[in-house]
């Protein structure tokens, strides 16, 4: 097993390779020069400095040498410098980072929550009123764009009832413990979660049903009742944990884009994530992060893939054959 | 053969003229019409027919498994032990199921659930009816597994379902279905889908489990092959309804009906004395949408005369212990008994 | 061929949702190929009062935004570009998915290999990100944008013309056609990709209804173009009057939400009318 986990993990490397290549290509097309992008140049004012920026990223070389240059730089963890921060941009993502994890980890809970037990339960009561209510939820939802919900709720929770704050990770100003300090986080992530994670619940949804009835179908549940088992027994411990296995594989597929869809939230509801930080530098033409972002949101991207993977075969003994 | 086990207590299965209809889009099918069967104590009954003939549907009827929509039991009943099986709620069934009447079904292979070991699926079917701790659930479970003569019997618990031969599957499920010591078990084609080799082995099992417990065997099947080996009883089914009913020695002897006689010239064996020929029975059977009136057997029957048109056939009693509902066997015999008397 | 058509239509009509999503579509069509008759003059000029609500005057049946425009017929011409971008962006991902799947699975060997790498790499690299990277890079033009959603969205349809490819791949008329001598791209283009098409014309629908997602998205976030009135822009425009006046966000979100959802509707119906056997249940 730790043989297959190490070969699914190296899988990575050549993807984030073909990342950092990729981005190599951008920059050149980005205006000004590879040099500009990596070091701001308008605003180094020191020769020396200057001189050696020039060398370390081989400016006057052929490209392939800048290339390699660059991939070397990325692999050393220097993906440029932002003036706008006036610090280098991986210390600048790896800041705002937590808050984009917990916004992404909060989402997928509801979304897996919501959309699991929205599709259980729309198929243990198929063709019924619950069935059809359900159904037509997840149309909405799916349909929707989530920043759009988000601006909707945000009038509705927010501004007419006031449950709920209308932006922000921290009630500002506010000086609490710990505890205290998690409960307001907590408050301030319920809007944008699930503004985030509706969408996802709604295909959760309609594939859990649709896993659910498949499942249903199958010899080993009839063999489940024919032992006595009660419904609800057959249904938790053999129906539910073989549905359950294409929403894994789901989840994987559906990182990248909850990523993307943060970028968004994080734009509406004024969240301190690498969202904002990449909305914030593709408005002030901050090339370094935004390319920064994007290396990092790759390999974020690629990990959770392989994690989710691994995930997968742990749960289902078929493949782990394999 | 020994003298019939159990022929003069209380049967252990009573079925009383069920009915179970098929509510489909075409309408209402009658898949089961009307039939009624007695199991006795240490008794196997066999039963026999084609696919589609309502011998699995009636079994899970029984069981008071049938897939809801469609199937539904809508006339007779089922006694089992002297209990009516439909009067009990679905909680007092699910502690009938799998502690008194057991099944084990065609396809070993799909019918345990992948994600789980086998052990943990044994101990579950024992801790489902009995007050036993995990511990004690998996040493019942590996004595079980030692019963039907799985080598290896410990190491095996934590195999998966996929890592098992079919034969090997089908002893687990066996296993499964004996485990709280029923007084009756349905196996509804256990043996069709496993290779030729292993079929006797797991028909043997079975023999050798009821025998020793001494419980009803109901072995559903299409195959005559397995109703010679292990039958003691033969109810042959056709269109959803019983056509004939006999000791299995009397049945391979002397077939009553038609449909009995054709499948029996259409076995393997029949085929030898015979000189090679597989006799077919000329047609198909009817859609269940599309019964003619009279004897569903009318349109590919030898015999078939006008009454068989006009009217169905009621099952009688034509000789000592056994029954078939055929008029044609009946004109035979009384013509035979007139003979005789004259 | 017209029976197979008509046989078609029969079974889509069958799905009441699909035609209601059918009938939608249509409308956002007609709205957007109508446009310039019912609102002849530029939506973007300021026309009146701002943040009129909707419904209480006759002459701006949707109010109008914060700066005095007729916010209908922003939303009229919204559809053009919203349809626009949508038909063209998966137009860009259909084209390069239908020639990565197709290659991959006709060549076989490292040709597959390497193109699924690249499937690969651009499932991982985060959707919108790389948009929004494309259009900081190259600019704010409308065809920018379409490119650069085209480039995130051709993967899943580079999986399906693959598998559907390799299916059909080693089957016997595509024997025949070698030994008859055409040539590989006439065999792939010509033979295969007619009997392939059918699951790729399904998902092509949920692939236009992803573009119209990503391009409000992106538009939403202001780095659409600044020139064409698009249903994103309005809502971002609209953001910072949710207090008083929300309904300017919460017209054009109705109408991205239909659109999306009329299309979902008509894919659905489509996969339904193609596959009947998995209709029955």
């Amino acid at each position: 097993m730790r043989r297959i986990v190490i070969r699914r993990l190296a899988q990575i490397i050549p993807l984030i390779f073909a990342v950092i290549v990729l981005n190599f290509v951008l920059i050149h097309l980005a205006p000004g020069s590879l040099f500009d992008v990596m070091t701001a140049e308008q605003q180094v004012t020191d020769p020396a400095m200057l001189d050696q920026l020039r060398h370390t990223y081989g400016v006057d070389q052929p490209t392939w040498v800048q290339l390699a240059k660059y991939i070397w730089s990325v692999m050393r963890f220097d993906l440029g410098f932002s003036y706008r921060q006036n610090a280098p941009v991986l210390d600048v993502i790896l800041q705002q980072l937590p808050a984009t994890l917990i916004l992404m980890l909060s989402a997928t809970a509801v979304a897996l929550l919501v959309g699991v037990t929205a599709g259980v339960l729309a198929s243990v009561k198929v063709n019924s009123i619950w069935d059809n209510l359900i159904s037509l939820g997840a149309v909405f939802f799916f349909a929707a764009p989530s920043f759009w919900l988000g601006i909707m709720m945000t009038v509705l929770f927010a501004v007419k009832f006031g449950w709920f704050p209308v932006g922000g990770m921290r009630t500002i100003g506010a000086d609490h413990g710990a505890f205290a300090d998690a409960l307001d986080v907590m408050h301030h992530l319920v809007l944008p979660a699930t503004a985030l994670g509706l969408f996802y619940a709604a295909t959760y949804a309609r594939v859990m049903r649709a896993s659910m009835l498949e499942v249903f179908r199958l010899d080993f549940v009839r063999t489940a009742r024919a032992k006595g088992l009660s419904f609800g027994r057959v249904l938790l411990a053999h129906v539910m944990r073989n549905a359950l296995l294409p929403i894994i594989t789901l989840l994987g597929l559906q990182l990248g884009t909850m990523l993307g869809g943060s970028v968004v939230i994080e734009a509406v509801f004024s969240w301190p994530g690498i969202g904002s930080l990449l909305f914030d530098s593709v408005m002030s033409r901050n090339f370094p992060m935004v390319l920064g972002v994007l290396v990092l949101g790759s390999v974020l991207v690629a990990v959770c893939n392989a994690t989710v993977d691994l995930l997968y075969m742990r749960l289902d003994p078929r493949i782990r054959a394999r | 053969m020994a003298a019939d086990p159990g022929l003069n207590r209380p049967p252990v299965l009573a079925i009383d003229k069920l009915q179970v209809s098929l509510f489909t889009r075409r309408g209402v099918l009658p898949a089961v019409d009307g039939l009624s069967l007695d199991v006795a104590p240490g008794e196997t009954v066999a039963i026999v027919g084609e696919s589609g003939c309502g011998k699995s549907l009636a079994a899970l009827a029984v069981m008071r498994l049938l897939p809801e929509p469609p199937a539904r039991i809508v006339g007779g009943g089922v006694r089992f032990m002297g209990r009516d099986l439909a009067a009990l709620s679905e909680r007092e069934m699910q502690r009938v199921r799998g502690k008194d009447i057991s099944m084990i079904f065609q396809d070993p292979m799909t019918s345990l659930d992948p994600v789980l070991t086998v052990g943990d699926q044994l101990i579950e079917a024992i801790r489902q009816h009995t007050e036993a701790s995990w511990r004690e659930a998996a040493n019942r479970a590996v004595e079980l597994l030692r019963q039907v003569r799985i080598p290896d019997a410990e190491r095996r618990l934590d195999d998966y379902p996929h890592q098992m031969s079919g034969g090997m599957s089908q002893r687990v499920m066996i296993a499964m279905a004996i485990a709280c010591g029923p007084q009756l078990l349905i196996a509804d084609e256990p043996t069709t889908a496993l290779d030729v080799t292993v079929q006797a082995q797991i028909l043997e099992l079975l023999k050798e489990l009821q025998t020793r417990s001494g419980m009803g065997l109901i072995i559903i099947t299409h195959d005559l092959g397995v109703v010679a080996e292990t039958a003691d009883r033969v109810v042959v089914m056709y269109a959803g309804r019983k056509v004939e009913e006999a000791r299995v020695g009397a049945l391979f002897d002397r077939p009553l009906h038609p449909y009995t006689r054709g499948l029996l010239g259409a076995t393997p064996s029949a085929i030898r004395r015979r000189g090679g020929r597989l006799a077919e029975i000329a047609g198909s059977v009817p859609a269940l949408s599309d019964l003619p009136a009279g004897c569903a057997f009318q349109n590919r029957c030898p015999d078939v005369f006008d009454r068989c048109r006009a009217e169905r056939p009621a099952l009688a009693t034509l000789l000592p212990q056994q029954s078939a509902a055929c008029f044609a066997a009946e004109k035979e015999l009384s013509r035979n008994v007139a003979a005789i008397g004259a | 061929m017209l029976a197979l058509a008509i046989d078609f239509a029969r079974r889509f009509a069958r799905n009441r949702a699909a035609l209601v999503g059918f009938v939608l579509v249509i409308a956002v069509i007609g709205i957007a190929l109508s446009a310039p008759w019912l609102f002849p003059r530029n939506p973007l000029r300021i026309v009146g009062r701002p943040e009129i609500w909707p419904f209480t005057t006759s002459r701006y049946l949707l109010g109008t935004d914060s700066l005095g425009r007729d916010i209908a017929a922003m939303i009229a011409y919204g559809a053009r570009t919203t349809l626009l971008i949508g038909l063209c962006a998966s137009l860009t991902a259909t084209i390069i998915g239908i020639s990565v799947g197709a290659t991959a699975a006709y060549f076989g060997g490292w040709v597959d290999e390497i193109l699924m790498r690249l499937t690969e790499l651009f499932q991982t690299i985060p959707n919108l990100i790389f948009v929004l990277t494309i259009v900081s890079i190259l600019g704010q033009k409308i065809e920018y944008v379409t490119i650069a959603v085209g480039i995130v969205t051709w993967t899943p349809i580079a999986r399906l013309t693959r598998a559907e490819f390799m299916s059909l791949r080693d089957r016997e008329f595509v024997q025949a056609c070698r030994s008859m001598g055409m040539g590989n791209l006439r065999i792939m283009f010509g033979e295969i990709l007619p009997n392939a098409l059918p699951p790729v014309i399904v998902l092509s629908s949920l692939v236009i209804a992803g573009a119209v997602l990503f391009e409000s998205a992106v538009s939403f976030l202001g780095l659409g173009d600044p020139n064409v009135s698009s249903w994103g822009g309005l809502i971002g425009d609209g953001r910072t009057l949710i207090r008083t006046s929300w309904y300017i966000c919460a017209v054009p979100g109705m109408a991205i939400m239909l659109t999306v959802l009329a299309l979902n509707l008509v894919g659905d119906g489509l996969n339904d009318a193609l596959n009947p056997k998995l209709r029955d249940r």
